[in-house]
């Protein structure tokens, strides 16, 4: 394919000249059309074919650098060289920096240099146009990319949304033969109470265990499905102040047990106060509950790091669990402790994690069997939490 | 001699729980509820009509207990009509449901119920509950005179 060269150019010694210096040096075939004013330029320009634009900026209906911005507006993918007569380095300079390929001082040219500035011009020009669309490409893969994830964000989203809702009815529904069990058994233990004999007693006794216990699962996964479609609002809160909170509410859990307590250094966070206090309240219970074997308890509750990113710990030294297990230990429903040493239904420390992760935080913890239990959590920095809850 | 008067309406369409309540309210007033199994009666009865046409608007119940999830008509819709309606629109009314989603309690308030009680997995905690609620709405609260049913202050 001849290179279709385009040369716009009123002076007819001029035109001749570089007629004769691109046929002399031409290694390549070439086509040189002549257009001898920008109107001119502009209409031949339109019907396309063009590789090349020879430019000189002196012309009758346009000089300046405006005579190069108005083609370049008009085809930004053309390269064009400028022609400039006057020798004057500043325009030279003007039209490169504004997107012209070269620029060729008439008078200082030869056959050799102008093929050089023409190829090198193509070249530039063709490697500018694949950057262009290799940039595209990727915007484009990129945005399909991202149409992809939100569009599967959704999808879980609604997964997540429909399992919770389940997962509410089902224990909802519950409720209703589980009271009936638990109110009749009883009401049968108080009718025939005296006349019945021990074994009897016995398994009436078992049955209401029984539901006891499926009472308590049933009230603790309604409490994290409800969790699961509760908003968090969080402010400024201290976290003092909700341990303290917490702690009034398992009071009752140690009745005279000796707990040495060290709580301190615990900073005002961004968080939801009403979900923090039930991460406290459950923390602090398991804390109270696997510290029962110990002559003396010690709970830690305090925090370390900086820079509105602490990091908060609760330590107990009770009776920990194997490092084997810890992925484990939140779960929903996985317990590491036999029921008859622990009770427990398996949903606290999943609440605690879920209400973590709600606040855009991170949980772990550290333990070794018999040598306590170390569990440790983040909240988002400030100002993450948008990004945190969209997630 | 006559019947005696209706004291609560109980409208819960679990024959189980309905038992356990009558139970837990006692002996002495189990003769004086009447317990239907669907909106669709409970609105029957307190509005007079169908099988109750031969009711009394004046004569109503001191209190109504209603369950949210009830067959054809649900308890938040009875609550919506009877508190809409200026001849029932002055009875207590007790939500006393297995439902403690927030939309519910939230949607029993808006359309008036005069109290939200979850109804409590462990029976004992149950029977505690409606005994205070029976002793509560039947002895310590002041009834509505009986002229916001007769017609004089509408």
């Amino acid at each position: 394919m001849p290179i279709e060269i385009l040369l716009v150019e009123d002076d007819h010694g001029d035109v001749r000249l570089i007629q004769e210096m691109l046929s002399e040096a031409g290694a390549v075939p070439f086509s040189l059309e002549i257009a001898n004013s920008l109107a001119a330029a502009l209409e031949r320009l339109r019907a396309g074919g063009i590789d090349v634009l020879l430019l000189d900026l002196g012309l009758p209906d346009s000089s300046g650098v405006s005579t190069f911005t108005s083609v370049h507006a008009q085809i930004p993918t053309l390269p064009i060289i400028v022609l400039t007569g006057f020798g004057d380095p500043s325009v030279a300079l003007t039209v490169v920096q504004q997107g012209a390929q070269d620029y060729l001082m008439k008078g200082q040219v030869d056959g050799n240099l102008i093929w050089r500035t023409i190829r090198y011009a193509m070249e530039r020009q063709r490697g500018r146009r694949e950057l262009v669309l290799s940039e595209t490409r990727v915007r484009q893969l990129n945005e399909s990319l991202e149409r992809r994830v939100a569009d599967r964000t959704a999808e879980l989203a609604a997964a997540n949304r429909e399992l919770e809702t389940f997962t509410y009815s089902v224990s909802h529904d519950l409720r209703a033969p589980l009271r009936q069990i638990d109110g009749f058994s009883r009401i049968l233990v108080e009718h025939a109470g005296p006349a019945l004999d021990s074994k009897s007693q016995h398994y009436l006794s078992r049955i209401q265990e029984g539901t006891q216990h499926m009472g308590r699962l049933v009230d603790d996964l309604l409490s994290l499905a409800q969790l699961g479609r509760q908003d968090v609002h969080t402010r400024p809160t201290s976290l003092g102040a909700i341990v303290s909170d917490a702690l009034n509410e398992v009071r009752g859990d140690w009745g005279d047990r000796n707990i040495q307590w060290a709580i301190g250094g615990l900073p005002t966070v961004e968080c939801d106060p009403g979900l923090m206090k039930i991460v406290f309240t459950n923390l602090l219970s398991n804390a109270i509950k696997y510290t029962r074997q110990c002559e003396v308890a010690t709970i830690e509750v305090t925090s370390t790091g900086s820079n509105g990113r602490s990091t908060i710990l609760v330590r107990d030294n009770g009776v920990g669990f194997n490092m084997k297990y810890a992925d484990k230990l939140f779960g929903v429903f996985q317990r590491l402790h036999r029921a008859d040493q622990f009770e427990g239904s398996g949903v606290g420390l999943a609440t605690v994690q879920r209400i973590i992760h709600k606040h855009g935080g991170e949980i772990w913890a550290e333990s070794e069997p018999n040598h306590g239990a170390t569990f440790f959590f983040t909240l988002a920095q400030q100002g993450d939490h948008a990004v945190a809850e969209s997630a | 001699m006559s019947e005696p008067a209706v004291e609560v309406l109980l409208a819960d369409d679990n024959v189980a729980d309905a038992e356990l309540i009558m139970l837990s309210l006692g002996e002495d007033l189990v003769g004086r509820i009447h317990h239907v199994y669907d909106g669709e009666e409970a609105l029957d009865f307190l509005l007079c009509r169908a099988s109750y046409a031969q009711r009394s608007f004046e004569d109503p119940p001191k209190l109504i207990v209603l369950d949210i999830k009830l067959p054809k008509v649900s308890g938040l819709e009875v609550l919506e009509q009877i508190k809409r309606d200026p001849r029932t629109r002055a009875i207590p009314v007790v939500l006393l449901t297995s439902s403690r989603l927030e939309e519910d309690v939230l949607r029993g308030y808006q359309l008036g119920a005069n109290s939200y009680v979850q109804k409590p997995v462990e029976f004992e905690r149950f029977r505690q509950i409606v005994r205070r609620l029976g002793a509560y709405w039947l002895a310590v609260n002041e009834p509505v005179p009986s002229r916001a049913f007769s017609g004089e202050s509408r």
